[in-house]
């Protein structure tokens, strides 16, 4: 049916079916059931995650109560088996005894007291009740009446304070016997009666404290015994532990350090601060068994550096400023670790702990403890990555320099507008239209600039001066390229350059990634813009005695050489501080060789950074001067200032005879491969080469480590590196190695970083790690043209030095600790701190021994392994300051050879005689100067390695002798004491001490006499007054091995007079002495500070003191084999075996 | 195919809303024109038999005996509303406690990241800033669109399709809806998914590479026809703009007066109501995607260039 509609159909149909409604008659209950089921579910899975989930603390802690428990159990049972050791030992038991006599003792007097106590605690309990109630009531009251305005209600309030004050107050207070007894006593007497119950108890506290006092004096004696001698916790300070993990709190361990600093870190790390030393192995350590148990164990350890901590305690300086990390995160080791996207300062790994430290100490050159940093310091200097890298702080000299002269530049433009105005103002002055009554005050003003004028050019010299003084003290890595063509074999130019490792291996030169054409060019440019001189030529010494120099003189404090060369093994032996000469004579010509060997510091021509030029003989022609330039010439003849006049070479003047230098020089030349030609190298005169060169060498910095003429000025190539470690990750060019890295692969080998286990990529590590290793590595896969390349050159680090480095780099961050925080010493640790750049510049370490525990590369050297090599070691300067007078110290620095005004005078004739020689052409800077106390050592003449002249300018002295001083903590400025003259009966007794048999100190000590001073094994005593404190001499007399161990100086010279507390020899002593009262120590430094060359000299003839024993020189020749024979004896007491040596007699 | 990354971006936490509505929107869609294709149905049916239109007594549902005439909101509407609550609320809670909202490091004045990107919601808006100098995606545009969505029940002239939903009474007023939100999701999207470091193009798969380097240059279209100075570049412009809203104006036009049924409610309309509803519909519905095309396809910048705006 067409028009049936649907519904009709269905309307038909209802009755039968009745449909049930889609919307009210479905029931929901069901969906609703769930979904609340869900919401249950999903509540109380967000109360776990809030209580539990994102507090994993909460098990760790738990983990930790269970583990240490579990190990105080077994430490204490320990413990007590050892105390229980000791305390059966007599002497335990002894002082046990001690303390319970003194316990018994002082418990008889304290019972009485005790009981006093009781009751008076009774009577005071009783009266402070009423007491205080009157008291509060008058107290308030009396506010009342302070603040009232109303004279009427003033005076009603002052009458109701009276009255209260008169009335009797009622209590009830135990009498003496103990009875309650009723009391009344208006507030007044009240009070009185209070105040005097409490005193009569602070007396009896008093009383108490004097009894106990010797029974707690045996009490500590005894239990510092055990201390000890158990080492460790006592089983008593074990169970406090105990104590303490039974009632362990859990909860967020919080450290906060003024608000700047909050960590959390002891949430977890539970051990680092427990008094017991907690390991790995005590925590549950399973040995890689259960990964998760062994994280645990690891967490749980005491920090192991408990030292550290107690110089830099948490509460102070909390975790994270020295390790990194977020010191607030707790949801999650990750989190805490900082080691993930979001957090800047991720925990420094095991291996980079140490970057930590230079955040506060980032001014110290060397810091102790830090080994790693401050290696990765020494090697940013040493392998001149400062010289295109700027970093706060080194290099500072150069920084020095360059404002010293942008500062004279304009204080010179000032003087220009001065002088302007002076000429304007007299104009003024002068002109017909000027009133009468303005001219007295311009005539004032042109005073006033005249002045000014003077005051400026005052500001300049002192500017100069210091630039004088900077220029002394700058230095650069590499050698004066400027005077290759005296220096250098041609051919062997540009073998250097293609590999300078292949040549010398370990050399700080690094390699460039240069093509063969480049190579080319730069040699060309470097030869071409050389000085173009003739070395005079020098004739040949002696090779043997040259080695035999070489050995001793200390040049292997620096250099090392094939030991081979000088009979010491195959092994390269020496100091890494500067090259290795195994095969200079291939590169290297004779004649330069003896000149640097000479004088490393004379320059072929001074150099003008005004003018920007080398300055040659004819500068000095035109003013008629010789071409003489020294440290007393430095000023530049054309205008004026001051010049460039030493190379800037660290290596020091070790003032050799022209002799000796000759013999250095042959045997070094003889150090090279038999046969050994390099490629015909004509190219190097290829005049169109020069100009590439010339780009190349500017682009790659090559100023940055060499002198090269016309790049004096050249800027740092590189980036600067001061705060490298806070640089955001995204200023880092990974280039196209990125995306892996971020990915988490090796970009270099595909490897799954994470998946090992380390990320070793795309953080500041990795990227410092791998531009170490292989600095072009992120132009890999770049297409880039030869000008485009990175251009930081390898530097072929070992494994370790590219830790160290790192380290230091991680360390360089900004950081935003409070200054109270970092390391700003003042006084001598700020001398100490200031110090360090120029001992280590200089590296003076190679010699001596300044630091407790640091051997100098000389001690490690085979010759001076035997006693006698010993006594040929530079001198410990562990105790420099104390020993000596600052005054001297910084004279014998500017000059070690100690030259007598005699010599120098004759030092400056010879100056003078080389410029009327010289005139007017090169000569008289070819020449070989004469030295300054040639040949010689100032002090210990008698050592064969020499103190070389380093050139110091006045400030780097100034920092020096301050080093000394403030390491050793004395004061400045050092007033010398004032030491009593000695009576005539005095100095015969001190003659006496002084050359008796036991102790004869001319023996060993230097006299001046050429024979004796061969065998002397120490200085010379005329120099003691004014080089030596007489407070350090005491010390030194009486203990020496305890300043310097090893010393050959006799121990045990004096021994301790309890009767007259005082020191008197040890050893037989002439009959004057029996009267003598005083100490024998004093007596001989008294001596010693006031001897004479004349009486030394009667000393040393043989007469000796007449009242003495005859003088050991009688003995002869036998003299220098008995002093070696005492010193090895030295250790076993040198008094005997002075005794036990043959020809002696008392 | 880089698959880590795309994996990164579509698993990022940030993105989960923009993940969630790549599926709902088109779900919800369906539904709504499932329910509007039944509607039209009965209505059709009801056009065609007025002795059911009589009877008929819901909207949607065709009457069946011993059913109620009409539903109430308590309990009928309100427990299926508060079944959408239990369930958002239970969806809520789970999304918070597995997917923490990260805490970033602390801004950096000298470094942008990068990309550096709005929250989701405004990602479309960032991206319009490509097609459009700053003052008209950022403040002009946005503006525009709120008052045309409040403008829009103004000028709508139909009785019709008022509380149920429908297609066939409603085209218009649905599709234009459909086309901007469509629209909105997709700049959303190309926001999200396409947009990498440097705002540079990358398809999805492609790697976002920090690196990429790219010859692109964009060019106004005054430059095209060799017009380089002002004013000419302001009047050649605004020649080519008017002349875009005359063919835009033409074009919807012809859509809106397509069929008889539209015919009849154009004649409805004011003048007025037309033209507020021809202005917003061509400046925002139209404006954007043929700006996002020409951009695209031909690199043209700016269709007009004055000294004070771009357009």
């Amino acid at each position: 049916m067409a028009d049936t509609t649907q519904s009709e159909q269905l309307e038909k149909r209802a009755p039968d079916t009745p449909e049930l409604d889609p919307i009210a008659d479905r029931s929901m209950s069901g969906a609703l059931l769930i979904s609340s089921l869900l919401l249950v579910v999903t509540l109380i899975w967000s109360l776990y995650d809030e209580v539990v989930g994102q507090r994993p603390w909460r098990s760790y802690q738990r983990d930790f109560v269970s583990k240490y428990g579990e190990y105080l159990e077994t430490a204490k049972e320990q413990q007590g088996k050892s105390e229980a050791e000791i305390k059966s030992s007599p002497e335990y038991q002894e002082l046990n005894q001690a303390y319970e006599e003194a316990a018994a003792a002082a418990k008889a007097k304290t019972d009485p007291i005790d009981e006093q106590g009781k009751r008076l605690d009774d009577k005071i309990t009783a009266v402070t009740a009423p007491f205080t109630d009157a008291r509060s009531w008058i107290v308030a009251k009396t506010y009342q009446l302070e603040v009232t305005e109303s004279e009427s209600a003033k005076s009603s309030l002052r009458a109701a304070i009276e009255r209260k004050k008169q009335e009797k107050i009622d209590f009830t207070m135990p009498n003496d016997e103990g009875k309650e007894e009723k009391k009344s006593l208006t507030f007044p007497e009240l009070e009185t009666h209070y105040n005097s119950l409490r005193d009569e108890k602070a007396r009896l506290g008093a009383e108490r404290v004097q009894i106990t006092q010797p029974r707690d004096a045996a009490q500590k004696k005894r239990d510092e015994y055990m201390q000890d001698h158990l080492g460790g916790l006592t089983a008593e300070q074990v169970a406090g532990l105990q104590r303490k993990v039974e009632d362990f709190k859990f909860e967020i361990k919080q450290i906060n350090v003024g608000g700047v600093v909050i960590d959390r870190c002891e949430s977890c790390h539970l051990g680092v601060r427990e008094p017991i030393k907690l390991t790995k192995k005590n925590m549950g350590w399973t040995d890689g068994e259960d990964p998760a148990e062994d994280a645990a164990a690891a967490a749980f350890v005491s920090h192991p550096n408990k030292e550290l901590l107690k110089t830099h305690d948490p509460d102070r300086f909390g975790c994270s400023t020295c390790h990194g990390g977020n010191g607030r995160g707790t949801t999650s080791v990750e989190k805490g670790h900082g080691r993930y996207k979001h957090w800047l300062w991720p925990m420094y790994y095991k291996e980079n702990v140490e970057a930590g430290c230079n955040q506060c100490h980032n001014r110290d050159r060397v810091l102790q403890g830090a080994d790693l940093l401050n290696r990765g310091k020494n090697l940013f200097q040493v392998r001149g990555c400062a010289g295109c890298h700027r970093y706060e702080a080194f290099d500072r000299e150069a920084d020095a320099l360059s404002n010293a002269r942008q500062s004279i530049k304009t204080l010179e433009l000032e003087r220009t507008d001065r002088g302007r105005e002076y000429e304007q103002t007299k104009a003024e002055a002068g002109a017909a239209s000027t009133k009468e009554e303005d001219v007295p005050k311009l005539l004032k003003k042109l005073d006033a600039i005249r002045q000014m004028i003077s005051q400026v050019d005052a500001r300049v010299d002192e500017f100069d001066l210091q630039a004088k003084y900077l220029m002394q003290d700058v230095k650069k890595i590499g050698p004066n390229l400027k005077e290759i063509k005296a220096k250098l074999r041609k051919d062997w130019i540009p073998v250097w350059l293609s590999d300078p490792q292949a040549f010398r291996p370990g050399t700080k030169m690094p390699t460039f990634r240069l093509e063969d054409d480049e190579i080319k060019a730069v040699s060309a440019f470097l030869w071409q813009s050389a000085l173009e001189v003739k070395l005079p030529s020098q004739p040949q010494g002696d090779a043997a005695h040259g080695k035999e120099l070489f050995k001793t003189l200390g040049c292997l404090g620096c250099h090392s050489i094939n030991g081979q060369a000088i009979d010491m093994g195959n092994q390269v032996i020496g100091g890494d501080f500067a090259a290795n000469l195994s095969r200079v004579g291939e590169k290297a010509n004779y004649d330069y060789i003896v000149r640097w060997v000479h004088n490393p510091r004379q320059r072929l021509a001074p150099y003008s950074p005004t003018l920007k030029r080398d300055l040659t003989p004819a500068d000095y022609k035109k003013k008629n001067l010789p071409f003489v330039f020294d440290d007393d010439h430095s000023k530049s003849p054309v205008d004026g200032r001051e010049l460039q006049i030493q190379n800037m070479t660290v290596m020091p003047n070790f003032r050799l005879s022209d002799q000796d230098a000759h013999d250095i020089a042959t045997f070094l030349t003889m150090q090279k491969r038999p046969g050994v030609e390099y490629r015909n190298a004509s190219f190097l005169d290829d005049a169109s080469l020069k100009s590439r060169g010339e780009q190349l060498v500017r682009r790659y910095g090559c100023a940055a480590c060499h002198e090269i003429k016309g790049m004096e000025d050249e800027q740092r190539i590189g980036t600067e590196l001061t705060l490298e470690g806070s640089k955001p990750i995204e200023r880092l060019d990974f280039a196209l190695l990125q995306e892996p890295a971020m990915r988490g692969e090796d970009p270099i080998t595909g490897a799954d970083l994470n998946r090992e286990g380390r990320e070793g990529w795309y953080d500041h590590k990795g990227f410092f790690e791998n531009k170490l290793r292989s600095p072009g590595i992120y132009d890999r896969g770049k297409v880039k043209s030869a000008d485009e390349r990175l251009r930081m050159p390898n530097i072929y680090l070992p494994e370790s030095d590219v830790t160290a480095l790192t380290t230091f780099l991680l360390g360089s961050v900004e950081t935003n600790l409070p200054q109270s925080m970092r390391y700003n010493p003042s006084g001598g640790k700020k001398s100490v701190q200031d110090g360090w750049w120029v001992v280590q510049k200089y590296n003076c370490m190679g010699c001596h021994n300044v630091l407790v525990g640091q051997d100098s590369i000389l001690m490690g050297l085979p010759m001076y392994q035997s006693a006698d090599g010993k006594e040929q070691l530079p001198p410990r300067l562990t105790s420099e300051g104390a020993r000596v007078n600052p005054d001297w110290l910084l004279r014998f620095l500017k000059d070690p050879s100690q030259a007598t005004p005699a010599e120098r005078a004759s030092l400056a004739q010879a100056v003078s005689g080389h410029a009327q020689a010289g005139g007017d052409d090169w000569t008289a800077s070819l020449a070989l100067h004469a030295q300054p106390g040639a040949n010689r050592n100032g002090v210990r003449r008698y050592l064969k390695a020499r103190m070389p002249t380093f050139n110091f300018s006045p400030n780097e002295l100034q920092a020096l002798v301050n080093f000394f001083m403030g390491a050793s903590s004395q004061a400045q400025p050092y007033i010398p004491e004032r030491l009593d003259p000695l009576a005539a009966d005095e100095q015969g007794m001190a003659r006496a001490l002084f050359s008796s048999n036991a102790a004869p100190c001319l023996k060993c000590h230097m006299t001046g006499d050429p024979a004796h001073d061969a065998r002397a094994t120490a200085p010379n005593f005329l120099l003691a007054p004014e080089r030596l404190k007489p407070a350090w001499t005491r010390r030194w007399l009486l203990d020496p091995q305890l300043i310097s161990p090893g010393t050959s100086m006799p121990s045990d010279l004096f021994k301790r007079d309890q009767a007259h507390d005082r020191w008197v020899f040890n050893g037989p002593t002439p009959p004057a002495f029996q009267t003598y009262e005083k100490d024998h120590v004093d007596l001989l430094v008294r001596y010693m500070f006031q001897i004479s060359l004349e009486e030394q000299k009667r000393l040393g003839t043989g007469g000796g003191a007449p009242s003495a024993a005859p003088a050991p020189a009688s003995a002869g020749n036998k003299t220098a084999s008995i002093d070696r024979k005492t010193r090895r004896l030295s250790s076993r007491g040198p008094i005997a075996a002075i005794r036990a040596l043959p020809g002696k007699s008392d | 195919m880089d698959w880590a990354q795309l994996w990164t971006i579509v698993s990022a936490p940030d993105n989960v809303p923009i993940v969630a509505m790549l599926f709902l929107v088109p779900f919800f869609m369906w539904m709504g024109l499932r329910q509007a294709r039944a509607n039209d149905r009965l209505a059709e049916q009801l056009e065609g038999d007025p002795t059911l239109a009589k009877t008929h007594h819901r909207k949607t549902w065709p009457w069946k005996p011993h059913w109620s005439r009409e539903l109430h909101v308590w309990p009928y509407l309100l427990r299926i509303e508060f079944l959408a609550v239990l369930i958002v609320t239970v969806i809520l809670f789970v999304w918070s406690i597995t997917l923490n909202a990260p805490l970033e490091e602390p801004a950096n004045p000298n470094l942008t990241m990068n990309p550096s990107k709005a929250p989701w919601y405004f990602l479309g808006l960032q991206e319009m800033l490509v097609y459009f100098d700053p003052w008209i995606a950022g403040v002009v545009m946005p503006s525009l669109m709120l008052v045309g969505l409040m403008a829009f029940p103004y000028v709508d002239s139909n009785p019709l399709g008022v509380g149920y939903y429908t297609w066939k009474q409603r085209k218009v007023a649905i599709g234009a809806f459909l086309w901007g939100f469509i629209m909105w999701i997709a700049l959303i999207f190309i926001g999200t998914f396409i947009r990498g470091p440097g705002w540079v193009w990358f398809w999805p798969g492609q790697t976002w590479d920090h690196n990429v380097q790219l010859y692109e240059i964009n060019r106004d279209l005054p430059d095209i026809f060799g017009i380089t100075s002002q004013p000419w570049k302001g009047i050649f412009g605004l020649l080519v703009v008017g002349a875009f809203y005359l063919i835009a104006g033409l074009a919807i036009h012809i859509v809106v007066t397509w069929s008889k049924f539209e015919k009849k409610i154009f004649e409805r309309t004011t003048l007025l109501q037309y033209s507020v509803f021809q202005f917003f519909a061509i400046t925002v519905l139209v404006s954007m995607p043929v700006k996002l095309l020409i951009r695209q396809l031909f690199r043209i910048k700016y269709v007009m260039v004055t000294p004070w705006f771009n357009i």
